[in-house]
């Protein structure tokens, strides 16, 4: 296709131009893409420390109430939910602990240790000793264990409001990662638990769940609440405001540096195509005057602005993975309080089409100047 | 037989506010095959005139009519399409691109043309192109780029393109005007046998009345009207 042949020949021609406007666009690209990577990875790690570990949505008793019944057939029902990945039954009071002269307030969760497991992933975060949950066998946060005292073996009374006891045998330390967590929950098997409480077995003080799309809870709320119409249902969003606006300000400021990026490339491309444009304007009156139309003396720029955009993407996106890569080795290593990026196929694809768009719309200014180009201009003025 | 150009009462205006006349009321026609040369002072009208006969300018008013198509009727990308396939243009500066080398240079217009702007030439028209480069003497330097010619050799280059779609009619534009003596008599010459041997009409603008001369028929624009329409013959006084 000739203008494709002229765009490459004008580009060759004047190759500084061409490979300083290339890596502009490289540097830009791979700026959007590093920084969109780093902060989706940034909230995904956030959102994994923070509610990845816990409950995302809980069924509770009314108000008025302090456990509910939650049969087999409930459990299934609320099972064949796709969204929903984790169900732990719990029975939970809150006690005080004695320890070290001193008594400690603490919550305990009572549960099978598979359905604990599978919202708090205690045995994957065991730091000391082994997790059973069986008969009176407890395990207890680090920082509950460190700041009382407390060793392995030990074997505490869990005091309820109404005055009552049991007792437990600390078998095991855990570490969720989160200060007050670790200072407050023991977690028993489903046995302790409901002698402390004194109830049956289908009697639960609240059902935890964990989704497969942490931001989609509010739904899964909504729904869980026309099939469970007299409890309560409660999501993390509206426990954890706070953390919502941040990630929320996040990624605001996340756009708007990928916004700034992308105007600045623009501007760059758009500002070296109109300079290239007046550079060729004596050969593309000359193509005029040999019988090219407007449309093909402008389709040259077009095609321009496409193979700076294909080329400047590409090397940006190398680029960028290259760094990905580096950040995520220095992370993996460990020490330097960094997280892996996990850079998504989708974003890197918009990425790539941001990147050939803007090329093109850049081109408008110098396809327009081409087109309003008068051969008489260039053939009088030699 | 339609004539090859007619212009019938052209004139054309430039400015809004302040108008310039550089035509007023132009009519002359050329029948058949002719090589004729349109003289004139700088600011005559002659390039004007030239400018309405190659498209590339409008008349503000009056007719003009290139091999029998009246081409006030034609859009604008018609008009493009009718300078590539029917003429052929030869400026005062070679004006060829530096980015592509002679061949390339003599291949454009012919790309231009053809289907979806292909860059894929039969072997017809890259046989026509070596005939051509042959014929103009800068065979040699086909591969070259088009910077490294001299000023002679560029020139002839830029006939080559105007010859290259075996255009009807060639407008050249004070073709010689940067040329040394021995390559303007080289031009001429190389004019007068495309002339005699293709039959294209040739429409030579100058200002030089020496080389005017050499032509079969003058045209003379003196403040945009055509002063002298004779042929070369006017001396003895035999008038077009």
């Amino acid at each position: 296709m000739l203008e494709l042949r002229i765009a490459r020949r004008f580009l060759w021609r004047s190759k500084v131009q061409s490979i300083l406007i290339i890596l502009g666009i490289a540097v830009g690209i791979a700026v959007q893409v590093f920084v969109g990577s780093l902060i989706t990875s940034l909230q995904d790690s956030l959102v994994k420390d923070t509610v990845g570990s816990s409950p995302q949505v809980a069924l509770e008793p009314p108000a008025t109430e302090t456990a509910f019944s939650f049969t087999t057939e409930d459990r299934e029902s609320v099972g064949a939910d796709p969204r929903i990945t984790a169900i732990a039954p719990v029975q939970s009071f809150s006690a005080l602990v004695s320890a070290d002269g001193k008594s400690v307030p603490v919550i305990v969760k009572g549960a099978a240790l598979a359905d604990l497991d599978s919202i708090y992933k205690i045995s994957a975060r065991l730091v000391d000793g082994n997790v059973s949950l069986t008969g009176s066998r407890v395990v207890a946060g680090k920082d509950l264990v460190e700041q009382n005292g407390l060793s392995l073996g030990d074997q505490v009374r869990l005091v309820l409001a109404d005055g009552t006891g049991v007792e437990a045998l600390l078998e095991g330390v855990f570490d969720l990662g989160a200060q007050a967590a670790n200072e407050q929950f023991v977690f028993s098997g489903s046995e302790l638990a409901g002698a402390a409480l004194n109830r049956p077995a289908d009697q639960v003080s609240a059902v935890e769940l964990q989704i497969d799309d942490v931001f989609a809870s509010p739904q899964v709320a909504a729904d869980l609440a026309t099939a469970f119409p007299g409890l309560t249902i409660s999501e993390w969003q509206t426990k954890n405001a706070d953390l919502l606006t941040a990630l929320q300000s996040q990624s605001t400021s996340s756009y708007m540096i990928q916004v700034f990026v992308i105007i600045a490339v623009m501007l760059g491309i758009a500002s070296t195509l109109a300079i290239s444009a007046v550079q060729k304007t004596r050969q593309i009156g000359i193509l005029k005057a040999l019988g090219m139309s407007d449309t093909r003396t402008g389709l040259v720029f077009l095609y321009q602005a496409g193979i700076l955009g294909v080329i400047g993407t590409a090397l940006g996106i190398a680029a960028s993975l290259g760094l990905i890569a580096v950040f995520s080795l220095v992370a993996k290593s460990g020490g330097s309080g960094l997280f892996p990026i996990e850079p998504k196929l989708g974003f890197i694809l918009v990425s790539a089409g941001i990147g050939i768009a803007i090329a093109l719309i850049s081109a408008v200014i110098p396809y327009r100047r081409t087109a309003r180009l008068d051969p008489i201009q260039v053939i009088q003025s030699g | 037989m339609a004539e090859t150009i007619a212009l019938s009462n052209v004139t054309k205006e430039y400015g809004t506010a302040v108008k310039t006349k550089a035509l007023r009321g132009v009519s002359f026609r050329v029948e058949g095959k002719e090589f004729l040369s349109i003289i004139g002072q700088s600011g005559s009208g002659k390039s004007t005139l030239l400018n309405m006969l190659g498209l590339l300018d409008r008349p503000t008013e009056g007719k003009v009519s290139l091999l029998g198509t009246d081409i006030g009727a034609l859009g604008k990308k018609d008009r493009a399409a009718f300078r590539n396939r029917h003429l052929g243009f030869v400026f005062q500066f070679h004006h060829l691109l530096p980015e592509f080398s002679v061949r390339e240079n003599l291949l454009i217009p012919t790309w231009i043309g053809s289907r979806a702007g292909s860059i894929r030439e039969s072997a017809q028209t890259r046989r026509r192109a070596e005939e051509i480069l042959s014929f103009l003497g800068v065979g040699e330097v086909a591969d070259k780029s088009a910077e490294q010619l001299s000023g002679g050799q560029k020139q002839r280059v830029a006939i080559g393109r105007a010859l290259m779609n075996s255009p009807d009619i060639i407008l050249a534009d004070e073709p010689t005007g940067n040329l040394d003596s021995e390559n303007s008599a080289l031009v001429y010459e190389l004019f007068r046998r495309i002339h005699r041997e293709s039959g294209t009409t040739f429409v030579i603008v100058t200002h030089d009345r020496a080389i005017a001369q050499q032509a079969d028929r003058i045209i003379e624009i003196r403040d945009g009207v055509v002063s002298q329409d004779v042929r070369n013959d006017y001396l003895t006084g035999a008038s077009a």
